[in-house]
């Protein structure tokens, strides 16, 4: 029984995502230009928290977990009311604190990526809604 | 004398008997609240809770059933867009310069929406954008050339027993849903219903005779989500802009 539930509502995720997974789910924007299949893992110091709309950006001095030179790297995540529904708050991060994200690179190469999940100090871990995916790598 | 008289006492007695039949019609239908899109979508963007009875989901969207000669540059625009989105540069769109979704698309509810209930008003908040409608009830019908162009139009609705009807007209024709043009004289008429307790169906049609071979028709269907308060949504910086030479969406890096 439970089971069953648990494929009618995956059927309905399914359904959804074939629905809605057209240019208008993103009315805002699509998030094309990032790399649809790699993810890197960067970890580094919040220089910029903004809680803005259409979406919340995250500025870090980061270097990438498999080494090189630390570069300023501009995340891009959802809205704030995406955000706030999948656990954030507009205070959850502020300019200094250490953070550590799963993202997909912009396709261009340059230092501009789209967020998985944020992963916090003491382990806490952040998704950015459906539409942007969720991490593939740990 | 007598007879402006007695017509002057008929009609305040007319007056005060509509009055007494509006207080006796219910001003809530059980419409109240906040709703997501159904089927659900989940992580962030809705409840995640299915309702207790699901129901199937809505048939995707049909291709706009538009004349000719726009019916092949509709086709052609998909196309490209498709193409440049498969390149990783996705076309331009309304939504970098902020600006709303507009009828119908506000209606998909690609964020919640709340609807009030009133006297004689419903009311339509669309989280994104802090879009709003407002439905008048037992209104008399706008004419499509009186209505100043808005992007949410202009609408009136009637209950017929359990069915909202909404009419509106007056959509700017620079709102283009799923890149769709239209005219002035474009109607959009809406049927909401409730299917049951947690889940309202909304058959939308529209009308545009001289875009259109024949309506333009779907359904659209809409989860309660009980206890949810929408959100402010000012979108106050797009860091995407149009590339001058290539057309399409970038992201402003620095």
């Amino acid at each position: 029984m439970k089971l069953r539930r648990v494929s009618v509502r995956a059927a309905a995720i399914v359904i959804a995502l074939g629905v809605f997974s057209v240019s208008s789910v993103w009315a805002h924007h699509s998030f094309a230009a990032y790399e649809p299949s790699k993810q890197i893992k960067l970890s580094g110091v919040v220089t910029e928290f903004k809680w803005t709309n259409p979406h919340v950006y995250l500025q870090i001095d980061a270097q990438e977990s498999t080494g090189g030179e630390t570069k300023r790297w501009l995340i891009e995540c959802a809205s704030t009311s995406i955000l706030n529904r999948a656990g954030w708050r507009f205070n959850l991060v502020k300019t200094g604190d250490k953070i550590t994200v799963i993202v997909a690179p912009l396709r261009n190469g340059e230092p501009a990526a789209l967020l998985k999940q944020m992963i916090l100090p003491d382990g806490t871990k952040y998704g950015n809604g459906a539409a942007a995916g969720s991490a593939t790598i740990q | 004398m007598v007879i402006r008289a007695t017509l002057v006492t008929l009609l305040a007695l007319g007056a005060a008997a509509s009055t007494l039949l509006a207080q006796r019609t219910p001003v809530v239908r059980g419409i109240n609240g906040s709703w997501e899109a159904y089927p659900l979508r989940g992580e962030g963007f809705g409840s995640g809770v299915p309702p207790k009875t699901p129901v199937a989901a809505p048939q995707p969207l049909p291709e706009p059933p538009l004349k000719q000669p726009h019916l092949d540059q509709w086709r052609a625009t998909q196309a490209r867009n498709a193409e440049l989105t498969r390149k990783g540069l996705p076309p331009p769109s309304t939504g970098m310069a902020c600006i709303p979704e507009g009828m119908p698309g506000m209606m998909q509810v690609t964020f919640p929406m709340e609807i009030l209930e009133t006297p004689g008003q419903i009311t339509i908040i669309q989280e994104a954008f802090t879009q709003v409608r407002r439905i008048y009830l037992d209104a008399p019908p706008i004419a499509p050339q009186d209505a100043e162009p808005r992007f949410s139009g202009h609408s009136t609705g009637t209950w017929e027993g359990d069915t909202l009807v909404v009419q509106t007209v007056g959509v700017k024709e620079t709102v283009h849903f799923r890149n769709t043009p239209h005219s002035m004289n474009m109607r959009i008429t809406e049927r909401m219903r409730l299917l049951n307790d947690e889940i309202m169906q909304n058959q939308v049609t529209i009308d545009d005779p001289e875009y259109l071979t024949k309506p333009w028709t779907w359904t659209w269907m809409y989860k309660r989500w009980p206890g949810y308060k929408i959100q402010e949504y000012v979108c106050e910086d797009n860091r995407y802009f149009e590339d001058p030479s290539l057309k399409y969406q970038r992201l402003r890096v620095n």
